[in-house]
């Protein structure tokens, strides 16, 4: 195996060394700092002498304290913004992919794809500008008699979910529209002649063909909200406190590097959990499934035999 | 009941579409339409002008951020489209996707992790932030989107081609040059223009790399925006906002935007 790859590699392409410098990039600007990042989290000097030795002193800490608490907390607002962004996209995105020629699809498109590679803190201050103590919403909502005053309608979770989800949900539409406008249309048809009204058609052929770019959507939107600081940070006011906020208070404020690296460790290790324990419950409920459905399919040839029988 | 879904279909999905658009659109047009506002007072509009964009460029500060992230933006970019060709050209013959995938976690880590592993290398080996570790840190997130770009345009291309003009002669270094590159052109403009963006818009990376001399046009945006609203920050944003459009704009030309849709 080893000799085999040696010999692809060096043998047979005479320009390999053409991919050193990439991969080599890749290593030591990549993997190499999230290595050490977690040597960092594991290796300290015992006080009083320069001899290195691992602990876990700075993981229990953190499982110990209310930054635990604060992970959570991360996982759930990523979550809920995640959760938002299919609901809103997947209509969006089917919209998009079915009921509009190509024309003006190409235009909404690009309308879409604007505003998603503005930069960020650029789409922040817009809701900030909208939003803040007298912008334009709460004029609104004043001079329609909701509020008594002009309120500040920033520094809540409302405001963070507003900002998480307008910021993130182009990266939700693009992968389910890219699936759903290279399904094969005929497939529609096909159902409809088979008699399937449309919305069994949208549950058993649209919907489950375009599972993978849900699955790269929510992907695409969970991992960036997870470690999202701006948004929080100045839509949601000081009080509210995320895993990204931790994070830079411990390396640019109190330069608590090895906690603060402990913190990015389990921000990288606990949505991979997550992902693999769904991972494994769907691959079970698929075993199950599969004995269910040979079952289910055995009774229903039955049944049809039993029919066409009694018609004849 | 047929007649109440066609209704659905008609007009409440239209309208639910509409009603998204708005959602993306608004906060955006009522920044842009009050960054060219006469007056100091954010929210009331006393008149057209141009006096925000005038200020603009009497910042020496801003001025100097916006040098800034062009510089890191331009050499990242040509870093990471020239290390990603190179990996594409070099690996012509490989079988194994492992050297491919090893790219796609420069999408899936979380940006704030990447941020802060290089900041600790970056000390860690005494070199001093700046410049250096923008244009590094940028460059391997813009490797993210351009090995896999550039590796699906090289795979749908013939093989034979390849093999034709190196049976009939020519090296590997002509079969690029007249070949190849041509072929590979769209998706590296693309992938060219989608890391300069990427590149000027970063924000986590910017602050904890950049260190205390310079500054990018992002994390100087950033700390302005924390000390509340100004009009100069909606004409920045503005400008930022027509850089992306004009870019999109070039993609939409050339043709090359399902691609980058299908890759994002």
């Amino acid at each position: 195996m080893i000799k085999k790859l040696f010999k692809n590699i060096f043998l047979q392409e005479a320009y390999f060394w053409l991919t050193c410098p990439a991969l080599l990039w890749e290593i030591c600007f990549l993997y190499l700092p999230v290595l050490v990042l977690a040597l960092y989290s594991i290796l300290d000097y015992s006080s009083g002498s320069t001899a290195i030795h691992l602990t876990f002193e700075h993981y229990q800490k953190i499982f110990n304290s209310l930054y635990f608490k604060i992970i959570l907390n991360s996982c759930v607002l990523a979550i809920v913004t995640a959760t938002i962004c299919l609901f809103i996209a997947y209509p969006v995105a089917y919209f998009l992919a079915f009921k509009v020629n190509k024309r003006f699809r190409i235009f909404l498109l690009f309308l879409i794809i604007i505003p998603s590679w503005t930069s960020l803190i650029v789409q922040i201050y817009a809701w900030f500008f909208l939003l803040e103590k007298n912008g334009l919403v709460s004029q609104l909502l004043s001079t329609l008699g909701l509020f008594s005053d002009s309120h500040h309608l920033l520094n809540n979770y409302f405001s963070i979910i507003v900002g998480m989800v307008s910021c993130f949900l182009p990266f939700m539409i693009f992968p389910i529209y890219a699936i759903l406008e290279r399904m094969d249309k005929q497939l529609l048809e096909v159902s409809a002649d088979l008699g399937a009204s449309r919305y069994e058609t949208f549950k058993r052929v649209v919907f489950p063909l375009s599972l993978p770019g849900v699955y790269a959507g929510v992907l695409l939107v969970f991992i960036p909200a997870l470690g999202e600081f701006a948004i929080p940070t100045l839509l949601g006011g000081s009080k509210r406190v995320f895993w990204g906020s931790i994070i830079v208070d411990k390396f640019l404020r109190s330069r608590d590097w090895r906690s603060g690296a402990a913190l990015a460790i389990i921000g990288i290790l606990f949505p991979a959990l997550i992902g693999l324990l769904i991972y494994l419950f769907n691959k079970s409920i698929n075993y199950f499934k599969r004995d269910k459905i040979k079952i289910d399919k055995t009774k229903k040839a039955k049944d049809n035999w039993d029919f066409t029988e009694s018609n004849i | 009941m047929v007649e109440s879904r066609s209704i659905i279909a008609k007009i409440l999905q239209p309208l639910f579409v509409c009603f998204t658009y708005l959602f993306l659109y608004l906060p955006i047009i009522t920044m842009v339409l009050f960054s060219f506002n006469n007056s100091s007072v954010s929210m009331k509009w006393e008149g057209f002008s141009l006096r925000w964009y005038r200020q603009l460029f009497k910042t020496p500060e801003i001025i100097n951020a916006l040098q800034t992230s062009l510089i890191v933006a331009f050499c990242a970019t040509i870093l990471s489209v020239l290390l990603g060709l190179w990996l594409i050209l070099g690996s012509r013959t490989w079988k194994s996707y492992f050297p491919f995938n090893l790219f796609y976690t420069n999408i899936i880590l979380p940006e704030i992790v990447l941020a802060i592993g290089l900041l600790s290398i970056f000390t860690f080996f005494r070199i001093s932030l700046g410049y250096i570790s923008l244009i590094t840190g940028h460059t391997i997130i813009g490797l993210g989107y351009v090995v896999p770009i550039l590796r699906a345009r090289f795979t749908e291309l013939d093989p034979v081609l390849t093999e034709a003009s190196l049976d009939l002669g020519a090296s590997y270094f002509q079969t690029v040059r007249k070949i190849l590159l041509p072929l590979l052109m769209p998706s590296l403009v693309a992938s060219a223009l989608l890391v300069f963006t990427l590149s000027l818009d970063d924000f986590l990376i910017a602050f904890f790399c950049v260190g205390p001399k310079v500054q990018t046009l992002s994390v100087y945006v950033y700390s302005m925006v924390r000390t509340g609203v100004d009009p100069t920050i909606n004409a920045i944003s503005a400008i930022f906002l027509s850089l992306s459009s004009l870019v999109m704009l070039i993609l939409c030309f050339l043709n090359v935007l399902d691609q980058v849709i299908s890759h994002e």
